[in-house]
């Protein structure tokens, strides 16, 4: 931290940043509390007059539109909100810990050879687009189309990539005379990386564990092509509050998206204090 | 290299121990001794493979050919938590999230030492380490020597059959370096300990141990008590690494004559004592700063220029020109002060105390 006061430039591109930035979310939060005749009017109602919070009960309650007269919603999201809480938690837990595993491999015993980390990048190097139909054609080949296994698959094949990468630049930082000493003192290799390494990079894995949340959290192209009925995630949900009658239901999508962020923004504000680094400092002479 | 025999108390034994990293050897057939309750020395320049060789008696690194014996027990396939060693690591490796106490008490909670005997056996260490006022902080607020002296503190709170110490003096100021390597050295006579110390420090070497092991690229140049590695090292290499100025290495040629021998160096001749006796031609003369002597010009053979006086104290160092050839000799700091810069003096050498070594091996010609 500097102690350079604000100067006024600094201070201009500061609000700049903070204003594009935070507009969408301000837009998103308001619309959700708009009644329907406030979604598109023009000119723009920034700020209803009448906020109400019938939005978000569609969400649960199909038919709670009905009172402004739009009808023609379907389902609830309530399945959605439980699709993605499942697939992203599931697939979040999974492919973290297999990163975790994968990162101590090959930072502390090269596992793999000098060759694997980028082989493990390699699986992101293409748009996800162009193996989403592949992907479509063989879950439907062997039944795993439309089903959460199915997906929570897919979300690990393809945030394994970053997790692996970000617990090993973590681990990396760890010098491995550390679990060394405490190998000497008495512990076996592996309970040295669960005592001694893994509390060191505890910043680094709630960062990590952050952003794959986000990520499956937040997926929409593989949740579209792998969803049926069965399942359904969020985002997908987003995309059906179109009906016949009154077009897009711009209100609904934006409850539904507020409560989308509420977990993130939780979740972001709970790891604030472990995203600071140096944990290691003092370990070794430098 | 042979200078002990093989017992089986021996607290370390290694032999024809050999390892690479990649194409590029790190240890070539080293093996070497620390008998029980002995203070042993690994000397050697950054690189020479001490620390791979402490790393390979901890269980820490793999040997490609050779045995390791730890107190008569093979211990290929023993873990490191298995053969009751401690180390200390050239980067100490202390853990950062843990207190100076949680740091010092690791090995023996870890093997579930009552916490009565913990808490008695930490303080005891901390008293003998003067680290009491660190047991309760984190590394990060320590200094440089405390850090050092809780990673000490760790490793003397078991007792273990064997210490491994890399470098554990080297992030010290000069005063507590020397103090703490006292208190090493009466620590493991007072408990029959057995060290081995790897330092590129000779002067600690000298200081502390029982035998020296000079290591030199990997490899096991001489083994021998301090005096002797200092009086007779087994080659060049060990002869500049061990003494301070650098020995003075000198062309020089001996040969018979009719009835004696002839030595010649520095443009001067000597008919010499029978030390060289078995030298004929040429080769390199080693000749200790201390054992040149300055005299009045008229009253030497060889004549040199002063071209430069460097004061260390008690001492000084008096830098020499005789032959074109440049010498370093040391002498009182009183008697220095008889000189001046570009001054023709006479030098004498103690003729009974040059080293012989041959030209192209380095060897020293006994």
């Amino acid at each position: 931290m500097s102690d350079r006061p604000l100067t006024m430039p600094l201070a201009l591109v500061l609000a700049l940043a903070v204003i594009v930035t935070l507009f969408p979310v301000f837009w998103i939060v308001m619309t959700a509390i708009k009644p329907p005749t406030d979604w598109n009017a023009v000119p723009a109602i920034w700020v209803p007059g009448e906020p109400t919070l019938v939005n978000f009960r569609t969400l649960f309650d199909p038919e709670a539109l009905g009172v402004y007269g739009v009808g023609g919603v379907s389902e609830a999201a309530t399945q959605a909100v439980f699709g993605s809480l499942l697939a992203s938690i599931v697939a979040t837990a999974l492919s973290v810990g297999i990163g975790l595993a994968a990162a101590i491999a090959i930072s502390r015993y090269s596992g793999g050879g000098r060759a694997t980390p980028l082989v493990i990048l390699s699986g992101r190097m293409f748009p996800p687009a162009a193996i989403a139909v592949p992907f479509v054609i063989i879950f439907s080949t062997i039944g795993l189309i439309d089903t959460y296994f199915g997906l929570i698959a897919i979300y690990i094949a393809v945030t394994l990539p970053f997790s692996t990468w970000m617990l090993k630049s973590f681990v990396d930082e760890v010098p491995k005379e550390v679990e060394e000493a405490a190998m000497i003192d008495g512990m076996t290799r592996v309970k040295a990386h669960l005592t001694v390494t893994i509390p060191l990079i505890k910043g680094g894995l709630f960062a990590t564990t952050l952003f794959i949340f986000i990520l499956n959290w937040s997926e929409f192209l593989f949740a579209l092509v792998l969803s049926y009925t069965t399942i359904e995630t969020i985002p997908v949900r987003l995309a059906k509050y179109v009906t016949a009658t009154a077009g897009t239901l711009y209100g609904v999508q934006a409850a539904l998206a507020v409560l989308a962020m509420i977990p993130l923004v939780i979740a972001g504000f709970l790891i604030q204090n472990h995203l600071a680094r140096g944990m290691t400092f003092g370990a070794v002479k430098r | 290299m042979n200078a002990h025999s093989t017992t089986s108390a021996a607290a370390l034994h290694m032999s024809g121990v050999s390892r690479s990293f990649g194409n590029r050897p790190a240890l070539k057939n080293v093996s070497l001794n620390v008998p029980s309750g002995a203070f042993v020395v690994l000397l050697g320049a950054a690189g020479a493979g001490k620390t791979t060789t402490l790393r390979i008696a901890a269980g820490l690194e793999d040997t490609d050919e050779g045995s390791v014996l730890l107190n008569g027990v093979d211990a290929d396939g023993l873990q490191p938590k298995d053969r009751d060693v401690a180390m200390i690591f050239d980067n100490l490796a202390l853990y950062p999230n843990k207190t100076g106490y949680e740091n010092v008490s690791n090995p023996l909670k870890v093997r579930n030492v009552p916490r009565d005997a913990i808490d008695q056996r930490v303080h005891a260490v901390a008293g003998t380490l003067r680290i009491g006022h660190v047991l309760k902080r984190l590394p990060k607020t320590m200094s440089g020597g405390e850090r050092q002296r809780v990673a000490l503190g760790r490793a003397l709170v078991r007792e273990p059959k064997l210490f491994l110490l890399d470098e554990p003096l080297s992030s010290l100021d000069a005063m507590l370096r020397v103090e703490l390597r006292t208190e090493l050295k009466r620590l493991q006579q007072e408990h029959g300990y057995s060290f081995l110390l790897a330092t590129p420090d000779f002067q600690e070497a000298l200081a502390v141990a029982d035998t020296i092991v000079m290591l030199v690229d990997g490899e096991v140049r001489q083994v021998a008590s301090p005096q002797d590695i200092y009086d007779a090292p087994a080659d060049r290499d060990v002869a500049r690494f061990v003494g301070a100025p650098e020995i003075n290495l000198i062309p020089a040629t001996a040969c018979a004559t009719m009835s004696d021998r002839r030595l010649d160096l520095l443009g001067a001749s000597f008919i010499t004592a029978p030390g060289f006796a078995d030298i004929d031609g040429e080769f390199e003369a080693g000749i200790r700063p201390e054992h040149i002597r300055i005299e009045h010009p008229n009253n030497s053979a060889i004549r040199a220029e002063v071209l430069d006086i460097e004061p260390l104290g008690m001492r000084s160092a008096v830098t020499l020109k005789a032959s074109e050839i440049q010498l370093r000799a040391t002498l009182s700091a009183a008697k220095a002060q008889a000189f001046s810069r570009g001054a023709t003096v006479g030098v004498e050498l103690a003729l009974d105390r040059v080293l012989a070594f041959d030209r192209s091996t380095g060897r020293r010609i006994d």
